[in-house]
């Protein structure tokens, strides 16, 4: 009211001439100026977290997931859902045959690890400079960040743009693609950075947070991914040598509620049951700091799967395990790890249960091989009780833990020449999940083999399966049959990202695309 | 003292020819439509014998002799010459006249003549509104003028309807600038018709001009009605009618649709017994009814008044009370001539409104697209309990939600087979959702008028707009299926307000010497605009603990957003000079700058300039007096407009925030911060260039009217909002609003009338008026050339069905073209259009236009004694829609009948429409695009008006009584539910997910005068 009777007084008396350029200014509202916002220690922590809430965004976005993008490429899980044309853009990518470079989840995925390397480089670019005390911390955490991100991307797209500024304008949006080694060699820069930085576990402000140990496991294992055995195994020393890290002792309780940011976790995204997300405040599309995403994947309702006896929740129906993952663990003589992964419809129908076909689109379920899945299950104790269960789950995401980097410091040795070095960090996975060690004389190619069968089991549902076979040579035989072609082995560019992207045309495109 | 002369001349031949009359006095009443008509003028014709009517209408002219003939006139109104006849008593009853060349019409900051005028305006007044049952201006506007373009959102009460002045100026919002009683005005939903006057559409750049930034669109100028001095007059008009669905479509009856799933593999699907009408089903009859009750009048010499009330009650042909309007109108318009040189005058309306809505504009979860897709096989109702499901039993207890129930307790049918989102409409529509508008607002504006000097006059005028909106949501605990459900009650409340101020301050000089007659205007204003949204919270409460929706309970204040402020500031200088020879040769030159908060500092200010030019042929000495053209005038125009809707300010900077999307950014408890989005420091003014041509012509006697105009309406550096249509993903975050690209819309209009009284006394008008539209995106800045930016979604298809594209209309249909059906295997043929020997979703192209080529509308009264016949036609050409409510993810759903009728069955078939197992592919195809063409009889209305005398007689002056079918008859080939599709938004214009039909209505009015 003031200003206005201000504004009024002071038009009334000098005419607009005076007056005008203070009457048309109005500053947006809840914003901050980057120059001042960045002056301060608590500010940058707020960037920082900002970076995290776009890696939970990215991984548990409903519909486009990082977390299913990644997965279901792996003949570890099929797409399943309501139909087969459920979600088509995920039934593409578990088909391999029409993945389209306007899939939607794939861009979404592009987008937000480029939204997360985007803020990353705008707390790098304002930090590097000053004199804030948390400035070396926040340097290691956030190029950790950085490094994560550009390995996802270019496992999933190979050659990719390498941005490591924050554009001032349009006129910065183009940018040519970098080969993949280039990203490497920026992916070691800043994870070095990261080591150098970042607190060892025991040291780290919040559970949440990376730690020296998660760079150096995610060296180790961006190094493997080069095929730099020798080199990748200092890493992976450091971090199996520290006792701040090791496997949880029940394989159950690695997924469970109970043990997250427990001892195996190198890097864990968290999700909280407590915002009491409904039908109508659920952000479709948005962040939401519950886990829709378990919601997504939880066994059929709808009369198609009865839970009774399983602590389960009904749910959308994503995400079905293979048969032949479950074939793998019998063969294995898994039973505690293949408990805490999936339950066979036998194991359903005896806990209480039931599976009723004809309840499905069609009298038959699509994508179903014979058992549903129990890692990131619909677990009634992982929602709010008294809120919409649907969608409060709080399960985290395991994104990076220390099983895996037993698995890859056995493939190093294992491709390094030091087989006994390799058995011993892969018996520490088969010990943990109730096995057996491996023969005292497997070793070379077969030793390989047993990793790789290992890796398998342990990884099952976590999105690594594809990618290995891929860098291992071995899709083409293991997912004969299924509609895998070698275009499949990276993902197209976003279309979106080459209409905008003036640096990039359609030549630019993965072969195949 | 032309008149002067000649009388005095004439009273020197009388003398000559020594013809001498007896004199004698008359006296009598001038009314208009039963009202007395007070300064209306009575001169003797050929003399200076004259006198003006008094307030109550009432005249005495004395010394007249007994074969003089009387001419009345007011201005407005057709003059009448009266013979005297020896009478002594003469009462006359003027009549509006609607095509004098006189009219004056209302531009910006001003009036003029109509014969003056150079630019494109329209014109739409009180008499074509007065008996219309559309309860809202925009609707009232369709068909009615040239150029103008009228469309919906949806037919659910009280929604509003998008107007486009010659076309989609821009790639995002195109609404004009709306201005009431001199007040811009954010919406003109809340006056009602019956208040209004007149309505001006200005429609070329240069009588837009004046407005600068706001005017690229078109301007609609609304005048409510004033007083007339002299006595009271008390009106009161009435309308009940009822409402329902008119619609030809048709969807898969039970057995087709068993035999079309069985046919596309899905044997489950069994006939059950049930066969659901859904269309009958979900529509059902529904009042309205409407009270106005005005009063005018003077209060003194000095003051006159206009004061109405209003009342309307609209039931909805969905959900009944749940998508219903109630809306409730005062105003008060009062002026004052003070002294001589000074006028004061207030203007002030208050509308209160509540308005329900059911779920609608979504593409998976709306009433009317769950009406579409549900199966046959599910009985609106069970007919007993014991026919309810198990599993519906089952779901209920598992989920601790009650079974969904109707108002006398009979459970809703839960979809048989039908999956997914899928729910009974008549249950969505009814027992589920809830939405309410609750709404207040005040527009009022004040002026003061100084006339100093002859031809000079000051004037000051301050406007106000305020509003308070409510906005409260509920939804119900239901299960039918994991994707449709709710577990608790939920419940939120949105509650905004918006204050709008406008200071305006201008001088108007007139001055004529010879027969040089010129106008300056000069000004200055100044606004301001804030919107504050006071609460935003949401939650939900669980079934056991529910004690009714209380917003003030925790469990409903679960999650509160911020919403930012919305302020807005500009200020302006404008003037203008018109010029006419003799009313001959005409020009106009205006100019304005706008200073605006919404642009980088650099770019603050736009300056807009406009010229225009006439000239009046017919006012030639060469014109032949006999020539049957009456009146011809060419003009020309050429004029310049910004905009600025869509842009927030502070554009040119990255700014850094906690909150997003009115939630604070959090990660575990902790506080986050990311960028809003890039800084743009270059973005500049929209400008909308226009070229103008035109030509007015009346003939026979002015009986004929007919006005052509062509245009081309540039746009440049259309602004557009969203950043993220130029933004490559790996830049990361999105750019802030940008320049887009240059559209070009361009067509002719036409509008022709005749009007006549036959000597039997039977009077009857045609009008009509066609325009035609090309819309064209000329050039897309940023973005590589080939590629376009994408537009609205449909399920399941991520490459969007429209477009904005370099050489396509705005907003086209994007998808694959098809060529037939394989008639070996019934598969969709798609037209390899990249011509790489593959189907993919690079073949997608352009597969019809939202755009119609022609619009056209018109009326035809006739009147006969009592009796009036108004005939209202509205329609378009040329316009595809395209269906988006098809679920891909969903195969059992229903479709409509030709998808059965047309599709193939076995090998050897030339069908038009695939097999059964193929139909999903055909939902981003053209297959789902139809030629939206129709023509629509907005109304058919008969009416019977009571003689004055038998009126008068029962103390009325006047008393119509009439009935009316609105929107009733369609004719169109498209196959949906109703031709005028609506729409939410400004790039999913003639996409139909499945919208809420304009309803058709019987109507019995009644309207009376005291």
């Amino acid at each position: 009211m003031k200003r206005t009777f201000l504004a009024f007084l002071c038009v009334a008396l000098f005419g607009i001439i005076a007056c005008d350029d203070d009457f048309t200014t109005n500053e947006r509202q809840n914003v901050q100026d980057l120059e001042t916002f960045f002056l301060e220690e608590t500010n940058v922590e707020q960037a920082v977290i900002g970076v995290y809430d776009l890696v939970q965004f990215n991984y548990g976005r409903d519909w486009h997931s990082a977390f299913l993008v990644k997965l279901l490429a792996g003949d570890d899980a099929n797409a399943a859902g309501g139909n087969s044309g459920d979600q088509q853009q995920l039934q593409d990518i578990d088909d391999y045959t029409n993945v389209v470079s306007s899939n939607p989840s794939i861009t979404s995925i592009w987008d937000i690890f480029y939204r997360t390397i985007a803020l990353s480089n705008l707390i790098i670019e304002n930090v590097q400079d000053s004199d804030l005390s948390n400035k070396d911390r926040v340097l290691a955490e956030v190029k950790f960040m950085r490094a994560w991100c550009y390995f996802e991307l270019t496992t999933m797209f190979g050659d990719i743009p390498l941005r490591l500024t924050v554009p001032q304008g349009a006129e910065d949006f183009g940018l040519a693609k970098s080969p993949r080694a280039d990203i490497y060699a920026q992916i070691e820069s800043d994870l070095a950075d990261a080591i150098t930085g970042l607190p060892d576990r025991s040291g780290v402000a919040d559970n949440f947070r990376v730690s020296k140990g998660s760079a150096e496991a995610l060296m180790g294992k961006v190094l493997v991914f080069q095929e730099k055995y020798s080199e990748s195994l200092p890493y992976f020393q450091s971090v199996i040598s520290n006792p701040e890290h090791d496997l949880e002792p029940n394989p159950a309780d690695v997924w469970s509620i109970d043990k997250e940011f427990g001892i195996e976790s190198l890097f864990e995204i968290g999700y909280v049951s407590t915002t009491s997300r409904d039908w109508g405040n659920i952000a479709w599309g948005g962040r939401n700091e519950s886990n829709l995403h378990i919601q997504l994947m939880g066994p059929r309702g709808d009369g198609i799967f009865g839970l009774d006896g399983t602590g389960l929740i009904n749910g959308w129906g994503f995400n079905l395990p293979t048969s032949k993952l479950v074939d793998a663990f019998d063969s294995a003589g898994d039973v505690t790890r293949k408990a805490a992964t999936v339950m066979s419809e036998e194991e359903l129908i005896a806990a209480g249960g039931f599976v009723d076909a004809s309840a499905a689109t069609g009298g038959e379920i699509w994508d179903y091989e014979g058992a549903i899945r129990i890692k990131y299950a619909t677990k009634a104790e992982d929602t709010s009780p008294d809120g919409v269960r649907e969608l409060n789950y709080s399960t985290n995401f395991r994104l990076f833990r220390y099983a895996e980097v037993l698995l890859l410091a056995a493939e190093a040795y294992n491709k390094a020449g030091q087989d006994g070095n390799a058995r011993t960090e892969l018996n520490k996975v088969r010990n943990r999940a109730g096995l057996a060690d491996v023969d005292s004389s497997l070793a070379g190619n077969a030793l390989f083999d047993a990793i790789v069968n290992e890796k398998f089991l342990e990884l099952a549902h976590e999105g690594q399966r594809f990618w290995d076979l891929v860098r291992w040579g071995r899709a083409a035989t293991e997912l004969s049959g299924t509609g895998y072609s070698s275009k499949n082995d990276l993902f197209p560019i976003p279309i979106t990202e080459i209409e905008k992207n003036t640096e990039i045309t359609m030549d630019d495109q993965n072969p195949g695309y | 003292m032309k008149i002067n002369l000649l009388s005095k001349a004439l009273l020197v031949v009388s003398l000559l020819f020594g013809v001498h009359l007896q004199a004698q006095t008359i006296t009598g009443k001038v009314t208009s439509s039963g009202a007395p008509l007070p300064g209306a003028s009575i001169i003797v014709k050929g003399t200076s014998n004259g006198t003006s009517t008094d307030f109550d209408g009432n005249y005495t002219l004395e010394n007249v002799s007994s074969n003089a003939i009387l001419q009345v006139s007011y201005l407005g109104f057709v003059t009448q010459e009266i013979p005297v006849e020896g009478r002594s008593v003469i009462n006359v009853e003027l009549v509006e006249d609607t095509n004098s060349l006189d009219e004056v019409v209302v531009v910006g900051y001003g009036t003029k003549q109509k014969s003056l005028v150079t630019g494109a305006i329209s014109s739409v007044d009180s008499k074509q509104i007065k008996s219309s049952s559309n309860q809202r201006v925009e609707q009232v506007l369709q068909g009615r003028t040239s150029g103008v373009t009228v469309t919906t959102s949806s037919g659910s009460p009280g929604q509003g309807a998008q107007i486009r002045i010659r076309g989609a100026g821009s790639s995002g919002n195109s609404e004009p600038l709306y201005i009431v009683d001199g007040m811009k005005s954010a919406s003109i939903a809340t006056i009602a018709p019956g208040d209004i006057e007149n309505i001006e559409i200005l429609k070329d750049a240069a009588s837009a001009a004046i407005y600068g930034t706001e005017g690229a669109n078109g301007v609609v100028l609304i005048t409510t009605k004033r007083g007339r001095k002299g006595k009271i007059n008390v009106g009161f008009s009435t309308q009940l009618g009822t409402q329902f669905v008119n619609t030809d479509m048709e969807l898969m009856n039970a057995s087709q649709f068993v035999q079309y799933m069985n046919e596309a593999g899905v044997g489950t699907v069994v006939d059950n017994g049930y066969d659901t009408n859904w269309i009958d089903e979900t529509f059902e009859n529904a009042p309205i009814t409407r009270y106005d009750i005005n009063v005018s009048g003077g209060i003194g010499e000095k003051t006159s008044f206009y004061a109405s009330m209003g009342h309307l009650e609209q039931e909805g042909v969905v959900g009944k009370e749940n998508s219903s309007f109630k809306r409730k109108t005062f105003r008060v318009n009062v002026n004052s001539d003070i002294t001589d040189f000074i006028e004061v005058g207030f203007n002030g309306t208050y509308t209160l409104s509540d308005r329900f809505g059911v779920v609608e504009n979504s593409d998976t979860r709306g009433v009317i697209q769950n009406m579409l897709i549900i199966d046959p096989l599910t009985p609106v109702t069970y007919p007993s309990e014991s026919d309810i499901p198990q599993t519906v039993i089952d779901n209920a207890i598992a989920n601790n939600v009650p079974i969904l129930r109707d108002g006398n307790g009979n459970a809703y049918g839960y979809p048989s087979y039908s999956t997914g989102e899928v729910i009974n409409p008549v249950a969505y529509a009814n027992a589920i959702n809830s939405t309410l508008n609750d709404d207040r607002q005040s527009l009022y504006t004040a002026y003061l008028k100084l006339k100093p000097l002859k031809g000079l006059e000051i004037t000051t005028r301050y406007g106000r707009e305020s509003g308070k909106t409510d906005i409260l949501n509920t939804v119900n605990p239901y299960f039918v299926s994991s994707e449709a459900a709710n577990t608790g009650y939920t419940g939120s409340q949105n509650k905004f307000e918006r204050r709008r101020w406008l200071w305006e301050n201008f001088i108007t000089y007139e001055k004529s010497f010879d027969k040089h007659n010129f106008k300056l205007l000069a000004g200055y204003s100044a606004e301001d605009t804030d919107v504050i949204t006071t609460i935003s919270r949401s939650g939900t409460v669980s079934v056991d603990e529910f004690t009714g929706f209380n917003f003030e309970l925790p469990g409903f204040n679960q999650q509160i957003n911020t919403v930012d402020p919305f302020f807005d500031n500009m200020v302006s200088t404008f003037g203008r000079l018109s010029y006419d020879y003799d009313g001959k040769y005409l020009f106009e030159a205006s100019i304005r700058a706008d200073k605006s908060d919404k642009f980088p500092t650099a770019n603050k200010t736009g300056v807009f300039p406009a010229f225009s030019a006439g000239w009046v042929v017919s006012k030639e000495d060469f014109w032949k007096e006999d020539s049957f053209l009456d009146y011809l005038k060419v003009r020309a125009s050429w004029g310049e407009n910004g905009s600025r809707t869509n842009l927030r300010g502070n554009s040119d900077q990255t700014f850094i925030t906690t909150v997003l999307n009115g939630l604070g950014i959090n990660y575990l408890g902790n506080t986050g911060a990311q960028i809003t989005g890039f800084a743009n420091t270059n973005l500049v003014w929209e400008t909308s260039e226009q070229l103008n041509f035109g030509v007015d012509l009346r003939a026979l006697d002015n009986k004929l009217r007919f006005t052509t105009e062509y245009y081309k309406k540039t746009t440049r550096d259309a602004i557009v909002s969203d950043g993220s249509l130029i933004t490559p993903g790996s830049a990361g975050f999105v750019s802030n609003e940008f320049n887009a690209g240059t559209i070009v819309n361009q067509g002719f209009e036409f509008e022709v009338g005749y009007t006549d009284t036959t000597d039997g006394g039977f009077t009857y008008s045609i009008n009509a008026n066609l325009s035609t539209l090309k819309n064209e995106v000329t050039e897309i800045l940023f973005v590589p050339e080939g590629t376009s930016l994408v537009g609205a979604g449909a399920p399941q298809n991520g490459d969007g069905v429209t477009r904005f594209e370099e050489g396509q209309p705005s907003w086209y249909f994007y998808g694959f073209e098809t060529n037939g059906i394989d008639p070996a295997t019934g598969e969709i043929i798609k037209v390899d259009t990249d011509n790489d020997g593959d189907i993919d979703n690079l073949d997608k192209t352009f597969i019809g236009s939202p755009h119609p080529d022609v619009l056209y509308g018109g009326n035809v009264n006739l009147a006969y004694k009592g009796f009036d016949l108004n005939v209202q036609f509205q329609g378009t050409i040329g316009n595809d829609i395209m269906a988006t409510y098809h679920q891909p993810s969903r195969p059992i759903t229903n479709k409509p009948v030709h998808f059965f009728d047309n599709r193939w069955t076995q090998p050897g078939d030339n069908a038009s429409f695939p097999g059964a197992a193929n139909v999903i592919d055909s939902y981003d195809t053209d297959l789902v695009v139809e030629d939206g063409s129709y023509m629509r009889i907005k109304q058919l209305q008969l009416g019977y008006t009571l003689p004055t005398s038998f009126a008068n007689k029962i103390k009325l002056q006047n008393f119509r009584v009439y009935v009316s079918l609105d929107d009733f008859f369609t004719f169109t080939k498209y196959k949906g539910l109703d031709p005028e599709i609506g729409n939410f938004n400004f790039n999913s214009i003639g996409v139909d997910r499945g919208f809420y039909p304009t309803a058709a209505r019987a109507i019995f009015g009644l309207s009376a005068q005291f």
